[in-house]
């Protein structure tokens, strides 16, 4: 017997909202080893075997196939591999998790306020200060992306895991790309959302391993679990 | 000939007399490519941590080892240096191993027998592999440069144009916005520079950032207004007229390099000499490389500021690149060399190389 791998995130808010999901679809999930297990039971559909795991492994093993379908940020899936969001069918937005990727700046670069002036300091970075504009984030992929879209390469990151806000008044970026919800982490650090520096709006998504193998009778169960779900491909 | 007898003949050309066999180490520093290139070629690098924490890339080229080893020697030795091996890029569908040949000529005294030697090596190459007429494109980095520098405009805008050479879309970006400039920007006006550099200043300070080690309050203050005169001293519509023509031009070499000279004096300039050795560069690949159909695209570089002089691709009937080389006299400079060292050199893409040839083949 065959049967499809959901992966839903194992703790927090997303995983709450997960579950709801399913639950308002008449799908309860049950956890029979208790509420930090990471087995889960959907009893209308005993084809489909739900794991928990932590919401970037879910997008990790989402672009690999190892798992057949999850819910976990949109912005994972764009940080996890460059071409992540093709390995992935997103198949329905959730609504919830909402958060945007952004570029911020010192509130004291009076004369930055939009992208292309950015580019116009990146130009200029090197030659002033003998080495290339800074950018702080955890976001390689997306900044590098968006970056490139308003043409600017002169630029490089420095990987950060945590406190990315921190990054300009310790010296070691010149400028962010973080995950923000209302902004005000970024206001207390005296940091600026620039008017065009939305790169992404992220939320919780339903998604399909376009990697995984998709044989007729698995690809029925998909078909079945989203059809009750409202999703569609 | 087999495909390996061919190689074996690459391998004799990048190492025959007078020319030293570079043979790089595969694992290498990743930091010089990130500090030249940036994050854009970076993003292309196949990078590997060891247990130390330390980085690592796969050798993504030749030209960059081999002019870091050569600056041990003393930059402004004279050398050739030939090589042929694997490299190792990110594409999109995966990453990839490619085999790479190629010269590179560091600190030849007499620049135009150096590009003459590079021509011949690539023509050579090409002989190897039956590649008669490949497709070949060429530029002037130098040509762009002069006629930049005549343009009209504020000072302020030419580095930001010229780092846009060689990258069609940032460059279309930017004369776009330059046409049709920003609103002023909204904000206090008619302060003095001072004045807002201790508004700035006094910002940097209540949000703990230092005042020198990113840009300062006085740059910031600078640029401020000169955003807010941009709307009285912007680029001319008549020079971004003149620039957007120039990048446009492509075609038979004579013609577009009269078009370019045609096009300078509608500015009203000339670019002394510059048409001039662009044209003799051309005429040493037509002559030292028995190339013809030569197409100058007046807006073809490698986006890498350190690139210099003449550049030029080669390509198969598949449009895949097969050979590519050019001039680039600042890159020792740029490694730490105290002043610009002439160099040259071209690299070649043997597999495809073979491949090109093999098609050759089927179709006589």
């Amino acid at each position: 017997m065959s049967s499809i791998m959901l992966a839903l995130p194992s703790k927090g808010r997303m995983q709450d909202d997960a579950m709801a999901v399913f639950a308002d679809a008449g799908l309860p999930i049950a956890r029979p080893g208790g509420a930090r297990s990471y087995v889960g039971e959907l009893h209308a559909m005993p084809d489909v075997t739900v794991r928990f795991l932590s919401a970037s492994e879910i997008a990790r093993e989402l672009i690999r196939g190892s798992i057949d379908i999850g819910i976990t940020g949109e912005d994972l899936v764009h940080e996890s591999a460059e071409t992540g969001p093709d390995q992935v069918e997103i198949v329905k937005r959730l609504g919830f998790g909402r958060a945007d990727v952004v570029v911020a700046v010192p509130d004291a670069w009076v004369d930055v306020t939009a992208m292309d002036d950015l580019s116009d300091v990146a130009a200029d970075f090197r030659a002033r200060h003998g080495r290339w504009l800074k950018v702080a984030t955890k976001y390689v992929n997306l900044t590098r992306r968006h970056f490139a879209r308003f043409g600017i390469a002169e630029y490089r990151i420095v990987e950060s895991l945590g406190a990315t806000e921190a990054a300009p008044a310790s010296g070691a970026a010149d400028l962010i790309v973080d995950i923000t919800t209302t902004g005000s982490t970024l206001q207390a650090n005296g940091l600026r959302i620039l008017e065009d520096g939305v790169m992404l709006k992220s939320e919780a998504v339903l998604m399909v391993a376009r990697n995984a193998d998709w044989d007729t009778h698995r690809t029925a169960i998909l078909n079945a679990l989203l059809n009750k779900l409202g999703a569609s491909r | 000939m087999t495909a390996d007898t061919r190689r074996e003949a690459l391998k004799n050309l990048v190492s025959t007399d007078g020319i030293s066999f570079a043979a790089t180490p595969i694992l290498i520093g990743p930091a010089p490519y990130f500090d030249l290139a940036g994050e854009e070629f970076g993003s292309r690098l196949i990078l590997t941590i060891g247990a130390d924490g330390s980085e690592f890339c796969l050798r993504p080229d030749f030209t960059l080892p081999i002019a870091i080893e050569h600056l041990k020697s003393g930059a402004s030795t004279p050398a050739a240096y030939g090589y042929l091996g694997p490299i190792f890029r990110q594409r999109t569908d995966g990453p990839a191993e490619f085999d790479q040949a190629g010269l590179e000529l560091l600190a030849l005294p007499d620049s135009d027998a150096a590009l003459d030697r590079v021509i011949g090596f690539a023509r050579a190459a090409l002989d190897i592999y039956g590649i008669a007429s490949p497709a070949i494109r060429v530029g002037s980095i130098d040509l762009f440069e002069a006629f930049l520098a005549s343009c009209d405009m504020p000072d302020v805008w030419r580095p930001r144009i010229r780092a846009r050479f060689g990258h069609p879309r940032a460059m279309t970006r930017l004369l776009d916005r330059l046409a049709d400039p920003h609103k002023p920007m909204e904000g206090p006006k008619g302060i003095p520079q001072q004045g807002i550099a201790d508004w700035v200043s006094e910002l940097m300070l209540t949000n703990g950032l230092s005042l020198t080690e990113s840009r300062g309050p006085d740059e910031i203050a600078r640029r401020y207004l000169e955003k807010q005169a941009l709307e009285a001293a912007h680029v001319p519509s008549h020079t971004i007229d003149l620039l957007r023509t120039y990048l446009a031009i492509s075609g038979d070499t004579d013609q577009a390099l009269s078009a370019i000279a045609e096009l300078a004096e509608r500015g009203g300039f000339a670019l002394s000499g510059a048409i001039e050795d662009a044209a003799a560069s051309v005429a040493q690949l037509r002559n030292s490389g028995r190339l013809s159909g030569l197409v100058f695209d007046a807006g073809f570089s490698p986006r890498l500021d350190y690139y210099t002089g003449i550049t030029f691709e080669m390509t198969g009937k598949d449009g895949a690149v097969l050979v590519s080389g050019g001039q680039y006299d600042r890159l020792l400079k740029r490694l730490g060399a105290e002043t610009e060292i002439p160099a040259v050199g071209c690299a070649v893409w043997v597999e495809r190389l073979e491949a090109s040839c093999g098609a050759g083949e089927a179709g006589q």
